[in-house]
């Protein structure tokens, strides 16, 4: 058991810190405020892949740096601290790893190369309109149609759907389900632009039997199923590390805002009903942290993460909720303002709080497998 | 990082869990429930000299002080699986003080105290509250005053658990009643119980524990009883209770009570049909109580390791001490809800379900540690101060 960082961790850290540290501000972010703009810095995407950082996860034949699961985490928790208009998750998460773990070389090849050096970038469709999930859609449906398949239906929230060069995507075909990498461009698909409470470019899909050749899909109706789950898992945990990132930023901003503000004439962080509702973001904090890094160390691993992935989603729902009014709260009206950067925080720590599977939702699952046994104590 | 037991941690835990199934007699788990899971009966100090002579109390101990020479990882382990069995383990003497006088101890204390300790054959008691010093610790009267070549003490303590069957009290002392500050006026000694100025009387808690209060009526002690500085007893204290606040919230007895639960629920009958854990709300609570422990194992843990790496940061142990005690109240609530009535009756009832009446107890006995060990507000002026870096009110 090690709960120190190895060198390379320190690295990647580092530099990423650094990069989104000197590319991310208050003032770049609020041009996207309010979708006056696309929320997407592409020089700064163009600087991630230079620095190696696109292709983290991504095996060194095929140009990136073959690192694991817990590096590409810790990429993402340094894109929540700074919230960088960036897609990592759904470029990195749910479909470059699907790809490099279920692809067919011929699709490894087509695609890995270019999520590395971020000429290509890649989405995913996890959710539809009342369905949150991912491996058991019901309003998609595929069909076979010679070697390939025609898929109708709707998909909601696709993040990037408009830039995407390919989207991963599940339908159900019989009593399975397939995975595939749908052309955002194909005929029949057409994308209508949501507003969500973020500002990230998302899309609601609608896919009139759209054509799908054979060399564009990735997992057949016997095995989609698993390789959704497989993915959801990884992208849960994904959110986690943002939530982990962007809440323990809001906590910090909130620390050093009462170490200046004066009230009766002294900093407000030496009144103790102060200091003490920061100390529980410090203690809520610190249980997200290392419920998300026990979660990504055993999927790094390759070992069963299934309730340490829903412990880690319930501790980033409760914690990115009390962090997130905890911040607002003590800032007062400060928190509020929208020439003060803590807002952006707040909607941010909301989204991931609430994607693919509240608290609520997890502790009912996690107590679906304590009741079948599946979840004592080792 | 890897947040995963290494395969010799995952044997070691084994080993260990056999070992306390052996150990735990029924005489032996009867006799700690009598005395209300503090122990200091015969069969529990024959069992920790016992666990004494097999090398288990210092297996995270340096060799050279008579360890096995493992990590503070491995030690935790074994605190961890003594608690879980139900042996009310002296963690006081063996996992916060003992480790004091290894580090700060004089020659006779290392020769003389320390290898009593990892033998089961020596127990101490921590005496600083007293009636007028409690969260203000700093503020304690008790006096040592130098007399030739002894030290003198006089005074008394409050809440000095355990003290009836120790054979010492780690005092806290005023040195220097004219110190700048009162907490540089502080020095820690070793003192014997058995010296006929010290007496000691019974106070009864609501959770059935004995405490006492404790009378130290000029009792003389030799120069060498002191450990540490002159005047230098103020970072022994805090030192002292940062390990303490790890052992007092180990999460071992909470995970092994989980488990207790769920298999009970599984078995239980609904009066309607199906069992009690098929219920939503069953399942509710019960994740609630598996998240949260979850997180303490890893609070727990991480903190063993950052002792074994020598950075036991401040902050981290005080957030342990918070997060642990308010949780196992938390535990003890949402356990209870499910076993509902059951949950309060005591165990001297005639047929008490013996798990249920566990909880009829903790419940009683589980607002000691929210206070004791240093209170929780204070333990959270030092997490924003020292983890946040946020000013605080001068005192």
């Amino acid at each position: 058991m090690d709960f120190g960082f190895s060198e390379q961790q320190r690295d990647v850290q580092n530099l990423a810190r650094q990069i989104l540290g000197d590319n991310v501000s208050p003032e770049s972010l609020a041009q996207y405020d309010g979708y006056k703009a696309d929320r997407f810095d592409k020089a700064l995407w163009d600087k991630l892949a230079e620095a190696g950082l696109l292709g983290l996860a991504v095996a060194e034949e095929y140009g990136g740096m073959g690192f694991g699961f817990f590096e590409l985490a810790l990429l993402i928790e340094e894109a929540g601290r700074s919230i960088a208009p960036v897609p990592l998750s759904a470029h990195l998460v749910s479909a470059a790893l699907p790809i490099q773990q279920f692809g067919s070389a011929a699709q490894k090849q087509r695609y890995l190369p270019g999520v590395a050096s971020g000429q290509i970038m890649l989405s995913a469709a996890l959710t539809e309109p009342y369905n949150e999930d991912p491996a058991q859609p019901i309003l998609t449906t595929a069909t076979a149609d010679g070697t390939g398949l025609r898929i109708s239906g709707n998909k909601t929230a696709v993040p990037f759907a408009h830039l995407a060069d390919r989207i991963v995507l599940s339908a159900k075909m019989g009593d399975g389900v397939v995975v595939v990498l749908l052309d955002p461009k194909a005929a029949g698909l057409s994308m209508t632009p949501m507003q969500v409470t973020t500002y990230e470019p998302q899309f609601a899909l609608s896919l009139d039997n759209v054509s799908i050749a054979a060399e564009d899909i990735l997992a057949s109706a016997d095995s989609g199923r698993e390789v959704m789950q497989w993915l959801t898992e990884r992208t849960s945990v994904a959110l986690c590390a943002h939530q982990l990132g962007a809440s323990d930023k809001a906590m910090r901003m909130t620390a050093s805002y009462t170490a200046e503000r004066k009230q009766f004439g002294v900093l407000i962080s030496t009144f103790q009903a102060v200091g003490h509702r920061a100390a529980n973001c410090f203690i809520d904090v610190e249980c997200l942290r290392l419920n998300t890094y026990q979660a990504v160390s055993r999927l790094d691993g390759g070992l069963d993460a299934s309730n340490e992935v829903h412990i880690a989603k319930i501790w980033a729902g409760d914690v990115g909720h009390r962090v997130s009014y905890a911040a607002q709260h003590l800032h007062g009206g400060t928190g509020i303002d929208r020439d003060y950067p803590l807002w952006r925080y707040c909607t941010w720590l909301r989204y991931n709080e609430m994607s693919l599977g509240s608290s609520a939702k997890n502790l009912a699952s996690l107590g679906k497998r304590i009741a079948a046994g599946e979840a004592f104590c080792r | 990082m890897k947040v995963e037991f290494t395969a010799a941690q995952d044997a070691l835990r084994k080993e260990l869990r056999s070992y306390f199934e052996q150990l735990m007699t029924p005489e032996l788990s009867a006799e700690c429930d009598e005395a209300m899971g503090e122990g200091g009966g015969p069969l529990w100090r024959e069992a920790l000299r016992q666990m004494g002579k097999d090398g288990w109390i210092g297996v995270g101990w340096p060799k050279e002080l008579g360890g096995r020479g493992m990590s503070p990882i491995e030690q935790f382990i074994f605190v961890e699986e003594v608690m879980r069995a139900g042996y009310p383990f002296p963690f006081l003497t063996t996992e916060s003080v003992g480790p004091q006088l290894a580090e700060f101890g004089n020659e006779s204390q290392k020769r003389d105290i320390v290898p009593k300790i990892l033998a089961g054959e020596c127990l101490i008691a921590i005496g600083y509250s007293e009636p007028g010093a409690g969260t203000d610790l700093a503020s304690l009267k008790t006096s040592a005053v130098k007399d030739g070549d002894e030290w003198v003490i006089n005074g008394q303590k409050m809440w000095t658990s355990l003290a009836h069957f120790c054979d010492y009290v780690w005092l806290a002392c005023r040195t220097d009643p004219d110190a700048a500050k009162p907490h540089k006026g502080i020095s820690m000694f070793m003192v014997p119980t058995s010296d006929p100025g010290w007496s000691c009387s019974p106070v009864v808690t609501l959770g059935g524990v004995r405490t006492n209060a404790t009378f130290y009526d000029n009792i003389r002690v030799p120069a060498d009883a002191m450990v540490g500085e002159l005047n230098g007893g103020w970072k022994l204290i805090t030192s002292q209770l940062n390990r303490e606040r790890l052992s007092l919230v180990n999460f071992g007895p909470t995970a092994e009570m989980f488990n207790n639960v769920v298999r009970w629920a599984q078995q239980m009958e609904m009066p309607a049909g199906g069992k009690l854990i098929d219920e939503p709300w069953v399942q509710i609570n019960l994740a609630k109580v598996r998240a949260g422990v979850e997180a303490l194992k890893l609070v727990c843990y991480k903190q063993a390791w950052a002792m074994s790496e020598g950075k036991l940061e401040m902050a981290d142990a005080s957030a342990a001490k918070v997060y642990g005690s308010e949780f196992f109240i938390e535990v003890y609530r949402l356990l209870g809800e499910i076993i509902g009535q059951a949950s309060l009756i005591n165990r001297k009832t005639e047929g008490a379900n013996a798990m249920a009446s566990r909880i009829e107890r903790l419940y009683r006995t589980a607002s000691i540690i929210t206070f004791g060990g240093g209170t929780n507000e204070i333990q959270r002026d030092i997490i924003s101060a020292a983890g946040l870096w946020m000013p605080r009110a001068t005192r």
